[in-house]
Order: structure tokens, then sequence, then C-alpha cells
């Protein structure tokens, strides 16, 4: 296990250290941030003036060495439009994305899991094929015309949802989050619902998948011939041997949708990181996007090792290595 | 009734009753106003985008007020005169106060035109030489030369207060600004929504709007949502598609204003053109440019492309500005003729046509990408084949960058909110290199020797009838040279929940200080 984390950790520097030089290649080629900043009919002076204040008169390969030290005593740099350090500015956006991720990703597992058993262990009944149906829909609708459509039925028609926000933020655990007021809760459920629909769909297609080839086996039979109850053998026996694949891609799509839930955020107008990578890539702002693509790099490092550790709790055949 | 509108009155009900004791208890005026995009940062020197802009005049004063219609008056500075030639004076109001109580002084101005100009806005000092407090209530200001338009030059420099910008350093200002503005910062979550609360020792009287609230909704489509539901009063930028939508729904009113951004189509008029693979550049004739102009229908790209919301641009700059001339109408010189255009391109020797790039924009301005496409159409019709390289504008900019040593046919806007032709003409019209700061974004390479005299003479008096009249020739002179063909100004759209008083301003800056909403 200590073998394991160290090695996961030595993987984790070496993605960071690709990505930063990944994006920092990649940043040559989107235009010159001077141009995002300066007015159109500024004189070469005054664009030399600019770019100095930027740090960008300097080669590229400097300007790399200059952000390489920087991190290392833990300064990611300032934003060349919000003038801000760019960490900070992640950082002020990353509980809104969190707070809409963690109750999208329970929404989709809250109805995948008990509907994808359901369908899995009765593959004939019509509610099986009218979940699967549904199932089809949520994989193949985009979620910025699921977004729109709960919108325009739910906001403007019937006014039961506000259409856009985070409503109002309380503090818990020293935490800013809008799932401590009864504001936060009803501007949420759109959007969290909305970015749950693609999950949702896959998580349950796994399920039953899983389920069907499950209650195959000879195992299953036994149990119930040993008396346990149905409900119990597809879900103490038949749930946890179909488990693998549905907790991988789990992980998968949690890490999604904390990195790119920017349509959701832009569609509802949400204060989330999502939105300011689009922006900031729009405005060449490469220190954001550097640290943002960093940033999401660890989260899907740390969400697949603590995948691989939960692996070893839901089949303790496996072990680690 | 059907079972949704019954459903829907039940609903509205309720809210009515919920929403109804809060109403009655509150005195206080408050508006919601929904924008494209959230706030940069609050420092007036760091950046120039429209959200971080209207947020300025909100928190910050100028010297000079520039109002809706481009009218320029007395802002802090109650008056101002010439001492000489290149020395300006500027009487400053007297017990101006800032937001934490202190009072406006001379200095202040001083401070903030120095820091301007080491700052990435130096642009909007390049006609200032310096600034010197004379006493507490009077800065004068020196010109390089004489300068007729710097009182409206100064509607655009927004005064700071020296010691809080020194205490607070300056990425703290960028968060929390503090000026002498009709109103204050009280709070600003990033991205969801920035609140001011009305000052109430404004020098111009406290603002009827108590409290502001800024939303960003990035999504068109959510913008008109939120309109309709309520959650905001006024929206900025309703999309083309949701303008019949809005006005059938009662209550609401959509208002529609030209913007000053001119769309403006540049043709290089060096001997050999990047794009071109002709050995002489067709369009250092003025026939082949006039032809290009009598090609391109105007109207039709109006109707069509842009559903009628775009005013079609008769000069360079629109009618309030200084330099224009009454009555001149580029599109009436050179009507849509293809006819007419076909025989020009004959007699230049043009006949068969040629082949050259046109380089334009796609996220920039309305529909940009569509109008470089009807171009296309339009200019095949006189044999000139168009290759279109569109690009997002975080690469336009740099890739257009003067000497254009990869175009020969770009369409990009130009705006002028000072209200003034000369900055724009010296800019993009002047011969390049000739003299230091000007034609530094001479795109086409057009260089005239009159024309330069004629900007040279309106930038050596400080009279502003002298100025106009020498920059009205220069539109002439333009108007018949044809470097560009101005296409048209894109229309700003908004929409507003009746009981609010709204008018658009030209130069889009939301302005809630001369807003009011009914109780």
């Amino acid at each position: 296990m200590f073998a394991f984390t160290i090695r996961r950790l030595i993987q984790m520097v070496v993605v960071l250290w690709a990505v930063s030089v990944i994006v920092f290649l990649m940043m040559t080629f989107t235009g010159d941030p001077v141009f995002m900043v300066v007015p159109i009919d500024a004189t070469q002076g005054e664009i030399d003036q600019a770019r100095r204040i930027l740090g960008l008169d300097r080669p590229m390969i400097v300007q790399y060495g200059i952000f390489l030290s920087g991190l290392l005593q833990g300064d990611f740099g300032l934003s060349y439009v919000f003038r801000q350090p760019a960490f900070d500015l992640i950082l002020e956006r990353l509980p809104a994305t969190m707070e809409m991720v963690v109750v999208a990703m329970v929404i989709a597992t809250v109805l995948a899991i008990p509907l994808g058993v359901y369908a899995g262990a009765n593959p004939g009944k019509p509610l099986s094929r009218l979940i699967m149906s549904g199932s089809l829909l949520g994989v193949s609708l985009p979620g910025f015309w699921v977004g729109m459509m709960l919108i325009w039925v739910l906001a403007v028609e019937f006014r039961i949802f506000p259409s856009s926000g985070r409503g109002d933020i309380g503090t818990v655990l020293g935490v800013e989050t809008s799932l401590a007021t009864a504001s936060g809760w009803h501007h949420i459920i759109l959007p969290a619902f909305t970015l749950s629909v693609g999950t949702l769909a896959i998580l349950l297609r796994m399920t039953r998948a899983g389920m069907m080839e499950v209650t195959r086996q000879d195992y299953m039979k036994f149990a119930r011939a040993k008396g346990v109850s149905r409900r119990g053998v597809l879900y103490g026996h038949g749930l946890r041997n179909a488990l693998i694949p549905v907790v991988t891609i789990f992980g998968l799509q949690l890490g999604d949708l904390i990195a790119f839930a920017t349509i959701t955020e832009t569609i509802f107008a949400w204060p989330g990181m999502g939105k300011l990578l689009i922006d900031s890539i729009y405005r060449a702002d490469r220190p954001v996007i550097v640290v943002y693509l960093m940033l999401v790099a660890l989260i899907f490092v740390v969400i697949n090792f603590m995948i691989d550790v939960l692996y070893t709790f839901i089949d303790p055949r496996i072990t680690v290595k | 009734m059907t079972l949704h509108t019954t459903m829907r009155r039940l609903l509205t009900t309720a809210t009515f009753a919920i929403a109804l004791p809060f109403a009655t208890l509150a005195d206080a005026k408050d508006i919601t106003i929904g924008l494209t995009s959230d706030p940069t940062i609050l420092d007036p020197q760091a950046g120039e985008e429209l959200s971080s802009n209207i947020m300025f005049y909100h928190i910050y004063d100028p010297l000079v007020r520039r109002d809706g219609d481009l009218k320029f008056g007395p802002g802090l500075a109650e008056s101002w005169s010439l001492k000489d030639e290149k020395t300006w004076v500027f009487k400053l109001r007297a017990g101006v106060k800032f937001h934490n109580g202190e009072t406006l002084k001379a200095s202040d101005v001083v401070f903030t035109i120095d820091r301007l100009k080491a700052s990435v806005m130096s642009n909007l000092s390049a006609n200032i030489a310096s600034a010197t407090a004379i006493d507490d209530l009077t800065v004068e200001i020196a010109t390089p030369g004489p300068y007729a338009a710097l009182p409206n030059d100064l509607a655009a420099i927004l005064i700071l207060n020296e010691a809080y910008v020194k205490s607070v350093g300056d990425t703290e200002l960028g968060l929390k600004p503090m000026g002498t503005g009709p109103y204050m910062l009280k709070e600003w979550v990033k991205e969801d929504h920035l609140t001011l609360e009305a000052f109430g020792d404004y020098f111009g009287g406290k603002a009827k709007i108590d409290t502001v609230v800024f939303r960003p909704i990035t999504n068109p489509a959510t913008r008109t949502a939120a309109l309709l539901t309520g959650e905001l009063d006024v929206v900025q930028d309703l999309a083309v598609r949701d303008v019949e939508r809005a006005k059938a729904e009662p209550g609401i009113t959509v208002l529609t204003r030209p913007s000053l951004l001119n769309i403006l189509l540049a043709m290089d008029v060096r001997e050999k053109s990047p794009t071109i693979a002709l050995d002489k550049n067709p369009m250092t004739d003025r026939r082949v440019r006039e032809a290009i102009a009598r090609a391109i229908d105007v109207a039709t790209i109006d109707k069509v492309v842009m559903n009628g919301l775009a005013t079609a641009s008769s000069q360079f700059v629109p009618e309030s500005h200084v330099g224009y001339v009454e009555g001149a109408d580029f599109h009436a010189m050179y009507p849509f003729d293809v006819a007419r255009a076909k025989e020009l391109m004959a007699e230049a020797g043009y006949a068969d046509g040629f082949t050259m790039t046109l380089d334009a924009t796609n996220n920039r301005y309305v529909n940009d990408a569509q109008i470089a496409q009807a171009l296309t159409s339009m200019l095949a019709q006189i044999g000139i084949e168009l290759k279109l390289n569109m690009m997002p504008k975080s690469n336009f900019w740099g890739y257009i960058r003067t000497p254009s040593e990869n175009s020969s046919f770009i369409m990009s806007g130009w705006d002028v909110p000072s209200g003034d032709a000369g900055s724009m003409y010296n800019a993009l019209y002047y011969s390049r290199e000739k003299k230091p700061g000007y034609g530094e974004v001479n795109r086409t390479s057009y260089s005239n020797p009159d024309l330069d005299a004629l900007l040279d003479k309106a930038d050596s008096t400080a009279n502003m009838e002298e100025r106009d009249a020498h920059l009205q020739e220069a539109t002439k002179l333009l108007l018949a040279d044809i470097p560009m063909v101005p296409v048209h100004y894109e229309q700003d759209i908004y929409a507003s929940h009746d009981g609010v008083t709204f008018t658009p301003r030209i130069d889009k800056f939301i302005w809630a200080y001369e807003m009011d909403v009914s109780e």
C-alpha cells in the first residue's frame, strides 16, 4: 500500500509537469494575450509597455522557467485579465462547482443503482424496457438542450424554479455553500439535475449490464436456494459483484463533471470554475488555463487513486500493488 | 381555461401572496440588471471590457462627463479653459467626497494621470504630456501639441484616491474599488452578482435607485428566461431571435439603439499585397476600390444577416462626432450596382477579376462569420474570389497587427467613444511611419499627403470649430478616396420591465444613476 501510494505520487508529479508543458506549448498558438488587454488602437510603445507589465516580453522558455520557480514557492502567477492570482480565481469558484457536482452525483447514483438493479434482474418486464429507453434518451440528449428545456418549462412557464444563479450562500464548517440555505437548494436543483442526466444514464446502463451478467451465476441461485431473500441476493450478492465497473465509471464521471461542468454552468449562470476556463481560453489568459488544467489533472489522479483503493473494499481479492 | 394556464395562475397567485408583504415593507428602490459577462477587474486602469467599464462609471467619476448621446459636460471639473495652446486649466468642484469621506483634491487627479501613464491602459493618456496641481482645486494639464479634444479624452479617465490606492495596493484595488461615484461596491460574488449601493454624499445628489444588482448571464437564452420570469428588470444584449418573444410578453419593452461600432472593410493599397498573386495589387487603383464598394449590398446584409438590427454606416464616424459631414453618405455615393462595378473593374483592367483573402473574426461582432460569407458571394459577382480566413478574436488582433504582413482585405470594427474622428483618422489613415504616434494601426498602408496635412492642421489647433472644419475636410477626402468600406453599425438591443425608466446610451455603458424604477 505504501509503495503504491509513493508510485502514484511520482506519477502525479509527472502528469502535472506534462500538463504544464503542453499548455505552455499550446498557448503559443492561441494568440497573443497582449492584444486582449490593450485597446485595438494602441501604439507599439503602449503594447510594449503592456507586454512588460504582464511579463510577456521574455522568451517563452524563460517565462516557463519563471512559472516553474514560482510554482515551487506556491505562486501560480497572476491572470493577465483579472490581474489577480490565478489560483485564487479558481479556488473562489471551486465550491460552487463542487456543490453542483456532488448534488448531481447523488441524484445520479440514487436513481441509477436501484433502477439498474431492477432492469438487470427483470430484463423482460415492461417497466425495465421503459427504464432502458429512458436511459438511452439520457445518454443521447445533449446537456444544453436538457438545461434549456428545464428552464423554459419549469422556470418560465410554471415558475417553480428560478432560471439561473446560485441563490443565497451560507457557511457550513467554514465553507461557503449554497447548500446551507433554502434559496440555494431551490437554485441548485435544475442545474444539478441537468448535469446528472448523462451520468445517471451511463451508471444505470453499467449497473444493468453487470446485474444481467451476475444473475446468471451459480452462487446467486445457491444463495436464493439457501433461503436468502430476493432483495438480499440482488443487493448483497448481485450488486456487490456487479459494482467494480460501475465504480470505475463513477470515478471517471466525477472527475469529468468537476472539470468540465462548463456547459451547465454557462446555461444556468452558475458561478463555477468551468466558465472561468472557457472565458480564459477566449482571452488567451495562460496563467489561469495552466493552473486550471493542472488542478483538473490532480483531481483525476486523486479520484483514480481513491477508486483503486475502493476496489479492495468491494472485492477483497483485489490488492493494490 | 386549460390545465396549463390554471396551474400558472395558481402559481402566480402564490408568488404574489408571498411577495406582497415584502413589497409593502420595502421603501428602498432596487433593480436587477442582467449583463452578458462579469466584470473582470474593478481597477479602471487595468481593463477596458464593457462589463468592467459599466462598474467603473458607477463607482468612479471622470473630470468631464459624457452623456448617453455623447455630449460632453462638467464632471468632477466644474469648468476648464485654455491657458495657452498646449495647457488646459481644470477647476475642480469643491467639497466632492470619496466613499470613505475624504475630499477630492487636485493631487488625486495628478496621481491618477501619472498612474495611468504607467499602466496597460496608457493609451487613454496618449494626448497628455503632464498634469500639475496648482492648488487644491486647480489642475493644469499639458498636451504634447495643441489638442482641442482633450476634454473628450478626459471623459474616459476616472479619478482615483491617491491615499487609498497607495494603502491597499494594485491587486486589492481591483477587488475593492473606492471612488467619488454615485454608487459604492457592496458585494461582489464573482460570476454570480455584483451589488452596488447608492452613495449618500454624492456631489450630484443621491441616486434614485438605492440598490443595483448586476448579474452576469452569458447564455443569451437564459438571460431572456430570467427577464421573462421577472428575476431581471433589465437585460443587456437581448438575443435577436428572442426579440419577438419578449415583445409579445405583456409588461416588457424592447429597446434598440445603434451602437458606435462601425464595421469596416480595409483594402490594402500596397503595390504588392500578401494574398494577391498578381504582380501589382489591383486595389491600388481607386476604380477597383469603388467597384468593391458598389458590389457590396449593405441593405441586404442588414436585412438578411442582421435581421434588420443594424444601421448602414454613412461615414467612418457617426453623426454625433466631430468631423462628421452633414448630408454625406457613402452608400448614396456608391450605391449597390453590380453592372457599374463590373464596368469599373473592366476599366481598371481587371475584367476577369482576381483572388484574395478576407481576414475576419468569428466571435467578436454580431454575425461576423455570416457577414464574411455574404461578402464572398457578393464580390464573386464582379469576379473577385474571396477566400475566407476566419479566426477567434484572441488570434485576430495579433494576426492583422500593422504592418499587416499577412493581410489584403480585413473586416474589423472601430468605435470612437471620445466623439472625435481625429483619433480614428490619425490611427487608421495617417501615413505610416511618418510621425510617431500616427498611422500606428494603418492596416491598409493608405498614404495621402493631403490627408496627412489636414490631420496635422486639426491637431495643431486648440479651437474645436477649426478642428471640426479640418476633420470634415478629411472625411470628405476619405469618402472620395475609399481606403475602407464602412458597412454598418450594429444595434444594441435591451429589454426592460415596465416601470423601469431606462434609455440606452450610445456608448453602451448602462448607468443606474440616470435610471429610475416606479414603486
